[in-house]
């Protein structure tokens, strides 16, 4: 008896050597957490590759006060170039390979889309993916938590805005045709049908399109007054280049992925003075404390020599913020049920993006995933400097 | 009326960089019977250079733009000479996954060193300055583009006609060895005909750079650039270029008039339409070779 129990033991103890994963949590040991996320570091939406930097000096800076629980984050990033098919290895390759606790961040509507069933299928949380896209919260799923504001959200409060502040009657739009252009679209007509309004012209162009002089020449002739823009960063400054040239002056509009005013004037080469845009976080120049503690302590240590204090290098904190306060909340014993529990009762939760709520899971209520409703706008100025229109505005 | 015209206009406008790219690639073409896939890189590197010699070390534009020629013209010869050269029993389809090789390298190395940040070029003449005469307007820079695009197709033209490099080329692409028997130094015609072919890329990337800079910048020039040229026939100079202006006119009246969901397409729907109709493409002479 004594030969079969010790035989027993040495056999469990064998392969239990072999199976960490069956004593804890995937991506989780006694003195770090695994956290991916992916960024486009090159191609065409590198000019948003600053997100996953800032999470990245965001957990130098957490761990460099101690980590979470006595447990260090080890922050595995990679460039996927805004290609959904590098997305998709990446993320199996890191998850499969390496085990990822959770994922943070992760730039862009059509990458995510790419990963999204993966990452859910496996139950693997996914916080504060940088897109406003619906198509992650609706329907919603357990693992997944959004922390951007609705592009829909926001477009009605661009349209809201310049109807009823701004008194514009002749509204066009012009979007980029895949989910981040239709998500925009779609809101932007809610809210000129709620206002007993059509738009004068619907004009999609795609990814690729340089030459967008058909495209202005249609807004042109709808006699806008005002242009809603929904399309990529180089996109938006060559509507509004070739309008000028055309003479069309009409008020701008466009979404907060082109709300880095020192950016979009830089590229612009002045240009994106006086468009309006939504946004996603404090201002640079706020004074919220929160926010100059974050880039006194983790963008001057941190930050490489050639990168920029600007809303998107700061988003990447934005979105990760509710991410860490729940682990913070989980204590040692890190589990990711526990995690989606803790995330769960996040409420009226704020630091320096909009105010963030989750409650228990609902399949038939997307706000139970979808954090925040909460945007407000600003307009561009001279030098790139930012003028605050409005309060944070709940729009849903 | 006004629209139809503008159509056409901005058609012209954009057409021109599509024909400068379009050129570069048959000459190459009308030398070795190879598609450059590299040549919108190559281009892309030119821009990133003279981008620096503006940016960090503070020249003028004419010095950087002469310094920048200079670079495109090495490079040209360098990578004919360094790479191309050393194929082993080259075959065209070889030598394309070559030239797409380099392609690749180019790109990955621009975005290493330069970053993949958008950026716009410091240019005397800004993106979006018009003429405007009555209610068209066209960019000054697309008149530029289109001066440039005209005079490097007069210029070739008569080189390839008229001048001993020029016909020694032709003669290259027509029969090497035959070439090589009469005197002719085909490794070295080669070796000039990239660089040339570099120079003339890099005017459309230069062209392009005021406007909006980053690594995928050359990519959509490239590739209708590339059309162009199979729909003027590969080898015609000229051809190359009408067939870039019709590609941006027949583009823009597609967006103004039918779908602008499709623009972009039309460029790839014609070419498979030409293709099946004269495999020859429109403006080039059907020769066979005999045996």
């Amino acid at each position: 008896m004594k030969k079969l129990l010790l035989a027993l033991f040495v056999s469990l103890a064998f392969i239990l050597s072999f199976t960490p994963g069956l004593l804890a949590e995937e991506g989780v040991t006694k003195t770090e957490i695994h956290i991916g996320q992916w960024g486009p570091q090159t191609g065409p939406a590198a000019a948003w590759g600053n997100v996953a930097r800032g999470t990245g000096a965001y957990f130098k800076w957490i761990n460099d006060n101690g980590g979470i629980n006595g447990r260090k984050i080890v922050y595995h990033m990679f460039d996927d170039g805004y290609n959904p098919a590098k997305t998709k290895a990446g993320v199996k390759e890191l998850q499969e390979g390496t085990g990822m606790f959770a994922w943070a961040c992760g730039v862009g509507t059509t990458p995510g889309l790419a990963v999204r069933d993966y990452l859910a299928e496996r139950k693997i949380p996914w916080v504060g993916a940088a897109t406003g896209s619906m198509n992650f919260v609706n329907p919603p799923t357990k693992n997944m938590f959004a922390v951007y504001p609705l592009y829909k959200g926001e477009a009605k409060a661009l349209i809201r805005y310049a109807i009823k502040i701004m008194g514009k009657k002749r509204i066009a739009i012009t979007y980029l045709n895949d989910e981040y252009g239709k998500n925009g679209l779609r809101g932007a007509l809610e809210e000129l049908k709620a206002n007993g309004m059509e738009a004068v012209a619907e004009v999609p162009m795609e990814a690729k399109d340089t030459d967008l002089a058909p495209h202005v020449m249609k807004l042109r002739k709808s006699k806008a007054d005002l242009v809603l823009m929904w399309t990529t960063v180089s996109q938006s400054v060559r509507v509004i280049g070739t309008a000028k040239a055309m003479k069309f002056a009409p008020q701008f509009m466009s979404s907060s992925t082109t709300s880095d005013f020192t950016f979009m004037t830089a590229i612009s080469k002045g240009l994106w003075e006086g468009v309006i845009t939504g946004t996603l976080a404090e201002l640079p120049g706020s004074g919220h404390p929160l926010l100059v503690k974050y880039k006194e302590e983790v963008f001057d240590k941190y930050a490489a020599k050639e990168e920029r204090w600007g809303v998107f290098y700061y988003a990447g904190i934005a979105f990760t913020e509710p991410m860490i306060e729940a682990l913070k909340n989980c204590g040692k014993r890190l589990t990711r049920k526990r995690f989606i529990k803790e995330m769960e009762k996040l409420k009226g939760f704020k630091g320096i993006g909009p105010v963030v709520t989750y409650k228990k899971f609902d399949k038939n209520d997307m706000y139970s995933r979808q954090g925040t409703s909460q945007t407000f706008l600003v307009q561009c100025m001279a030098g790139g400097k930012t003028k605050q229109l409005t309060d944070w505005m709940d729009i849903k | 009326m006004i629209d139809f015209i503008q159509m056409i206009v901005s058609g012209v406008a954009v057409g021109s960089t599509y024909a400068l790219m379009g050129l570069a690639m048959v000459i190459i073409y009308k030398t070795s019977e190879v598609p450059n896939f590299a040549q919108g890189e190559m281009a892309l590197i030119t821009s990133y250079f003279a981008m620096m010699l503006l940016t960090q070390m503070n020249m003028s534009v004419y010095l950087a733009f002469f310094l920048s020629f200079v670079f495109a013209v090495v490079l040209g010869c360098f990578l004919e000479f360094a790479i191309l050269r050393r194929a082993k029993e080259p075959n065209v389809l070889g030598m394309i996954v070559i030239t797409i090789g380099i392609e690749m390298i180019i790109l990955g190395f621009v975005s290493w060193k330069f970053g993949a940040d958008q950026k716009t070029m410091p240019f005397p003449i800004g993106p979006y300055d018009s003429f405007i005469i009555g209610d068209i307007f066209i960019s000054k820079l697309a008149v530029l583009t289109l001066v440039t695009a005209l005079l490097f197709m007069i210029i070739l033209y008569l080189f390839f006609k008229y001048s001993k490099l020029g016909l020694a080329m032709k003669a290259t692409q027509q029969n090497s060895v035959a070439a090589q028997i009469i005197g002719i130094r085909t490794n070295r015609t080669l070796m000039m005909t990239w660089g040339i072919s570099s120079l003339v890329g890099a005017s459309a990337g230069l062209l392009i750079s005021p406007t909006i800079m980053h690594p995928f910048m050359m990519w959509d020039p490239m590739l209708k650039g590339f059309a162009a040229a199979v729909m003027g026939g590969m080898t015609s100079l000229p051809g190359a270029v009408i067939a870039a202006y019709m590609l941006g006119i027949i583009e823009n009246l597609f967006g103004g008039y039918v779908s602008i969901e499709f623009k972009t397409v039309v460029a790839f729907v014609i070419i498979v339409l030409v293709l099946c109709i004269k495999p020859s493409g429109l403006f080039s002479k059907h020769y066979i070779k005999k045996v």
